[in-house]
């Protein structure tokens, strides 16, 4: 048995640094695979960890594509400044179309929608789902209205507001509201819950650092006398640190990719409902997924997190193994 | 290769482990470090391998000052010394040339170059056929010389081992002895404690006796051992593992004593 290796002779240099960087590569490889087998070796009990990951993860990213989802919403509306006249419920049905009609010479006007009552209900208990109870009422409830919309010149804030006081006072008006109002509001809601977002995602975040924190401590206190083991025989902390890292990056990347799975299905979920709700309002809407960069974006600061949480723990608690 | 000047080691519950201790193990020397248990030889070894600091003194190793070498560089100190420990310490949930590739796999060598080491020193030990195996599969004795591979398959100039034949039967120790010497043939560094006195007695080399941490005698038994080059050269033919590095050129007066940098040159 012999050893004619050229590189025999560098004893205790150890090898080259383009034969180091093929070992390091190598040594990645293993030591992805063995942080994998890790995480298989024990099924039940990383599955729930990752599980616990990705609600914490899907949380905060649900609420934001809904918060999107209500942005497209509210800009998709910022033009339509209509205004609804309700008018005196027992305005006759001629008293109604002469309104209108004079409504529709106004030279801010561009279109006015009559909308009986008998239109009204009918739509209502198709739409709403009180179909039977409405059918108890004795008299129909709801009041002709009047749906203004004003020219394109004639939409801006202030100018709703303007044609707003106008056609409040008119005769035969009960109530006037400008559709704005409530768009405006939701903007403010929205800024609100974006706020409200940040700072959950911010907090859920940190949660995750320490889900994976803890989980990464425990793996490092299972696997102490392996630990001393490779420090005897000469391990840097580098070394040692690697396949934990990758255990975290795992824990992330699984994470990552099932959070993204519950959105799809809570959104494909919501979708149906939502689509229903946005036909009670005329609308088209319908619920806007995660994009592929969004998705990836996603898994990224998921993989992201997991590798920080594994870092920020393993560093520490490696330092206090020592062999003895 | 090891040097002790006045060194102390006091532990932090106040036990005096080691006093005032002076030594020196010449490169290529072997020698046997006894003494009851807490005399102080684990202490010894724990200096060397920088498992512990002394207290106060100087250890040095290999021409480098322990006292100075910064925790960042522990893991450089430890990759010159090869251990063997009692109970083997060996990484049970991987196989028996995972283990001994270990050493290999930190420094960075080529996964080819780790293949022809690791059997190399698996070859030595008499486990080539083994390399498969989990370390749990194997006798005492084997998974002892599976830890006997991984100390030395980085080819380091000093080994240390703590009570290598502590579990063996006497057979398998010396078994395990032939092995030390058959390493120090080469060049290697030797220190090795044990409290079997029997084997001690078999073996005729430098022993160190220590008591209550101190040194309280230093014997070179001049009877037939490394001292005597006739055994050596009967031997050389079977020392493929190590000889082809170089180390069979060195000059005999250097396996026996002078330290003047030979180390340099592996």
């Amino acid at each position: 048995m012999s050893i004619d290796s050229p590189s025999g002779a560098s004893l205790n240099e150890g090898a080259s640094l383009s034969a180091r960087f093929k070992m390091l590569l190598r040594l990645h490889k293993i030591e992805a695979k063995r942080g994998l087998n890790d995480l298989l070796d024990n099924p039940f009990s990383n599955f729930m960890t990752v599980l616990v990951i990705a609600i914490a993860l899907a949380l905060p990213a649900g609420l934001q594509i809904l918060l999107d989802n209500g942005k497209t919403l509210s800009q998709s509306w910022d033009g339509a400044s209509r205004i609804s006249l309700y008018l005196d419920i027992t305005s006759s049905q001629s008293q109604t179309e002469q309104l209108a009609e004079s409504l529709r010479k106004n030279p801010a006007v561009d279109r006015v929608n009559v909308i009986h009552p008998d239109q009204a209900l009918k739509d209502f208990s198709a739409r709403s789902g009180f179909a039977d109870a409405l059918a108890e009422l004795d008299s129909n409830p709801l009041p002709p209205t009047l749906v203004i919309q004003p020219k394109a010149t004639h939409t801006s804030p202030e100018i709703s507001e303007q044609l707003l006081v106008e056609f409040k006072v008119l005769p035969g008006v009960e109530k006037a509201q400008l559709d704005l109002d409530w768009v405006r509001k939701l903007h403010a809601l929205l800024e609100l819950a974006e706020k409200a977002a940040s700072a959950l995602g911010l907090a859920l975040g940190l949660a995750v650092l320490l889900i994976v924190g803890n989980t990464i401590r425990l793996s490092v206190q299972n696997r102490r006398e392996e630990i001393e083991v490779v420090k005897l025989v000469g391990a840097t902390d580098a070394f040692i640190r690697r396949p934990f890292l990758y255990t975290g990056f795992w824990y992330g990347l699984f994470a990552g990719v099932l959070c993204w799975l519950i959105l799809e299905i809570s959104l494909i979920w919501l979708d149906d409902p939502v689509t229903k709700l946005a036909g009670l309002y005329q609308s088209e809407f319908s619920i806007n997924g995660l994009s592929l960069p969004q998705s990836l974006q996603l898994i990224g600061v998921s993989c992201g997190l997991g590798l920080l949480g594994s870092w920020l723990s393993v560093g520490r608690h490696i330092r206090n193994i020592e062999p003895r | 290769m090891i040097q002790f000047a006045q060194v102390s080691k006091r532990y932090p519950n106040g036990q005096d482990a080691l006093r005032n201790v002076d030594l020196e193990i010449k490169s290529g020397e072997m020698a046997f470090l006894t003494g009851h248990s807490g005399a102080g030889k684990s202490t010894m070894l724990k200096l060397i391998s920088l498992m512990e600091r002394a207290t106060s003194g100087q250890v040095i190793i290999n021409g480098k000052n322990l006292n100075k070498v910064k925790r960042r560089k522990i893991p450089a100190v430890r990759r010159d010394i090869g251990m063997i420990f009692q109970d083997h310490r060996l990484l049970f949930d991987r196989s028996v040339f995972d283990n001994v590739a270990l050493p290999l796999m930190i420094a960075g060598y080529d996964h080819r170059e780790i293949g022809r080491r690791v059997r190399a020193a698996l070859d030595k030990v008499g486990l080539l056929s083994k390399e498969k195996n989990t370390p749990i599969m194997l006798s005492g004795g084997e998974q002892q010389r599976v830890g006997i591979a991984r100390a030395v398959v980085n080819k380091p100039p000093l080994l240390l081992a703590d009570e290598p034949t502590g579990n063996l039967d006497p057979e398998l120790s010396a078994e395990i002895m032939k092995l030390f010497e058959q390493f120090n043939q080469v060049g290697v560094s030797l220190l090795i404690a044990s409290h079997d006195l029997s084997l001690l007695a078999q073996m005729h080399y430098r022993t160190l006796v220590m008591k209550e941490g101190r040194l309280v005698q230093d014997q070179i038994d001049d009877s037939p051992g490394i001292n005597h080059g006739e055994e050596f050269h009967e031997r050389d033919s079977d020392m493929g593992f190590f000889t082809k590095d170089g180390l069979d050129d060195l000059p005999d007066e250097n396996l026996v004593g002078d330290s003047s940098g030979h180390h340099d040159e592996y």
